[in-house]
């Protein structure tokens, strides 16, 4: 401060700053922002379509944070114009709730400035026109609105929503160097809405593909299936029977027949966990990313073709690497890749008639950030073709075969954002394998 | 009926829950139990005495049910087996029938059908055992025969006559008298038809003329 600035002045300044607050963000803060802003730009490029939603909630809470306001939406313009609807919004801690809807018609002005594609901002609502924004203003204020800053969201050239940002509890100013960076910001959004979209829509087909080659996959597993059902309704039986004799005898065995009605409950357990995990197959679900416990999901898997592999004389051996952190993913569409990848091996052996009839699953940590899950089996390999064809669609050796297994099972894993394989072992048999990015949640 | 006292039964199978539930039922009818998880430690711990009955689940990894009846046959072993298969399989069941089993069940299976083919098998293998004891019994018998006693004893039970045997043997029919009747005394037979039966229990196959 100059020795010339006077009290007057000075205290003058200091009152017009509470008022209006934060006037000026430290230098060091518009760099943490500037960081922050290119870390939500990398990070936007990499997520997955199942995670928009919540990615753009999470950014949108941090700027809320950041900037100490209390609403930041993101609204979108219904096809008709009637309404912008609030797709994604987070509310400051103490703020009211925001709308899930605001009606266009109640902001003739500022909406005409958006599609116009500019930004609109007020640090208290008489700053917009008197006249021309009546409308607006009274809007504004119905909604408890005190100053806001709305970029304009253009998607193919044209504007189809807004980002704001709102401050119902205090004024605030709306620099221009944070305007522009909310503008590169409004941009990365819209970016990933539009591809969010196309995204969605393709999953949509792929999940309408997928379950129908499930079921057909289910289907190569009738008897398998049947076989895993009959062993626990054997034991069941058996045990019954065995508890009538006990306690038609005397004296009765009391314990033993404890210890039969245990097991019959067990048994009944697992039988229903069979018919479980079959629904959970044929399910034509929706596709839920959480976090999964790669060994449980490749374990179920091999109980799923246990009975297969049985009747094939094959044995599967399982090397899992314990404590392995969770990935990120639908856990049926994961375990249909596995499942495909499974039949495919035990298709593979039965064809080479190998004395060594052996299939490896094996889960290992990749990297920090990835998890590899490998079917390795001692059948025919992957004969005479680049081992990158048998992923294109239609490409099959089975005599009934769609050729879509394969084909599905990539782009299954690639929207997980892993990558799917395979290769020749040296000692004869192929491995098929595929990575998968680890959570950072818990499963 | 209740079963013979200390018949043993085997159950092979690889299904921990079903060989459980089925070892209680078995030892429930009152049968003495032993089970094993698969054909190898089924066959590293045969005893010389054969179990009464085996109860072999079909399918198993690594040695199947219908190998373990092959290799059990192949070294000898005279064991009656009834069979449990998860699925009803024609070509196995012929193959397990053909190779002498004595019942193929499918799972899910009754108590009523699972006692009654362990109770056939027991009562066979008995059945089985008597009549290889009593074999033993008569090779010893013919084992004490001089060559020449084995020789009349191989005619006569073809029905042949003494002077006929005479002939054959270039002998006198005196002699043939004297060996006869010391093939009678050590065979124990009463008869000329009870010597044809031990001939017969004994697998002695009648010498051609």
């Amino acid at each position: 401060m100059t020795a010339g600035f006077s009290w007057f002045s000075k205290t003058m300044w200091i009152a017009s700053t509470l008022r209006r607050k934060l006037v000026d963000q430290p230098l060091e803060d518009q760099l943490r922002f500037e960081t922050f802003l290119s870390e939500q730009t990398a990070a936007f490029s990499r997520v997955l379509a199942a995670d928009v939603d919540r990615e753009i909630k999470q950014s949108l809470r941090r700027i809320v944070d950041f900037l100490k306001v209390d609403w930041g939406s993101l609204a979108e313009f219904s096809p008709d114009s009637q309404t912008a609807q609030i797709t994604h919004a987070w509310v400051a801690e103490g703020a009211a709730p925001a709308p899930s809807a605001v009606r266009l018609a109640g902001l003739p002005w500022v909406v005409a400035r958006l599609r116009e594609g500019e930004v609109v901002r007020f640090s208290r609502v008489e700053e917009l026109p008197e006249e021309k924004a009546a409308l607006d203003r009274r809007t504004y204020l119905g909604l408890g609105i005190k100053s806001q800053v709305d970029v304009p969201l253009k998607v193919a050239g044209r504007v189809v929503g807004a980002l704001a940002f709102s401050t119902l509890r205090a004024e605030r100013a709306w620099q221009d160097e944070l305007v522009q960076r909310l503008q590169l910001l409004g941009e990365v959004f819209a970016n990933v809405l539009s591809r969010g979209r196309t995204e969605l829509e393709m999953q949509r087909l792929r999940q309408e593909l997928s379950h129908v080659a499930r079921v057909s996959t289910v289907g190569e597993l009738t008897t398998s299936l049947a076989h895993e059902l009959n062993q626990p309704l054997t034991a069941i039986l058996s045990n019954a029977q065995a508890a009538q004799r006990l306690l038609a005898a005397m004296p009765a065995d009391l314990e033993e027949v404890q210890e039969i009605l245990k097991d019959i409950v067990e048994d009944d357990k697992r039988a229903s966990e069979v018919i479980h995990r079959l629904r959970g197959l044929l399910k034509p679900g929706e596709v839920e990313f959480r976090a999964l416990d790669v060994n449980e999901m490749v374990s179920e898997v091999a109980r799923l073709v246990s009975g297969d592999a049985v009747m094939r004389k094959v044995s599967i051996r399982l090397e899992l690497v314990p404590g392995l952190p969770p990935v990120r993913g639908d856990r049926v569409q994961l375990q249909q890749v596995v499942l495909n990848l499974v039949l495919n091996a035990l298709d593979a052996i039965q064809e080479s008639g190998t004395r060594d009839r052996t299939l490896l699953l094996r889960t290992t940590l990749e990297s920090s950030a990835a998890i590899r899950v490998a079917v390795r089996d001692s059948g025919v390999g992957i004969g005479g073709v680049e081992p990158d064809q048998i992923f294109r669609a239609f490409y099959t050796t089975k005599p009934e075969g769609l050729g879509m297994g394969l084909a599905i099972a990539r782009s299954i894993v690639e929207s997980h954002a892993g990558r799917l394989e395979a290769r020749n072992n040296s000692d004869g048999g192929a491995t098929f394998s595929f990575t998968l990015p680890i959570s950072d949640e818990e499963p | 009926m209740s079963p013979p006292p200390g018949a043993l039964v085997s159950i092979v199978d690889d299904e921990p829950s079903v060989r459980k539930s089925l070892a209680r039922l078995v030892k429930a009818a009152g049968y003495e139990v032993e089970a094993f998880a698969s054909a190898h430690e089924f066959l590293a711990r045969l005893q010389p005495e054969d179990p009464c009955c085996l109860l072999l689940d079909v399918q198993m990894p690594g040695l199947t049910g219908l190998e373990l009846q092959e290799a059990l046959a192949a070294a000898g072993h005279r064991v009656s087996i009834v069979f449990i298969s998860g699925h009803g399989n024609i070509a196995g069941s012929v193959k397990a029938m053909k190779g002498g089993a004595v019942d193929f069940l499918t799972k899910p299976v009754t108590d009523r059908e699972l006692l009654g083919a362990v109770e056939r098998a027991v009562t066979k293998a008995l059945q089985m055992r008597q009549d290889q004891a009593r074999a033993r019994e008569i090779h010893s018998r013919i084992k004490s025969l001089t060559p020449r006693e084995a020789q009349v004893f191989a005619l006569v039970v073809t029905g042949r006559l003494n002077k006929q045997i005479a002939f054959d043997l270039g002998i006198g029919e005196k002699t043939v008298k004297a060996h006869r009747g010391r093939v009678m005394a050590k065979m124990r037979a009463g008869s000329v038809a009870e010597l044809v039966r031990l001939a017969d229990q004994g697998g002695v196959i009648a010498a051609k003329s």
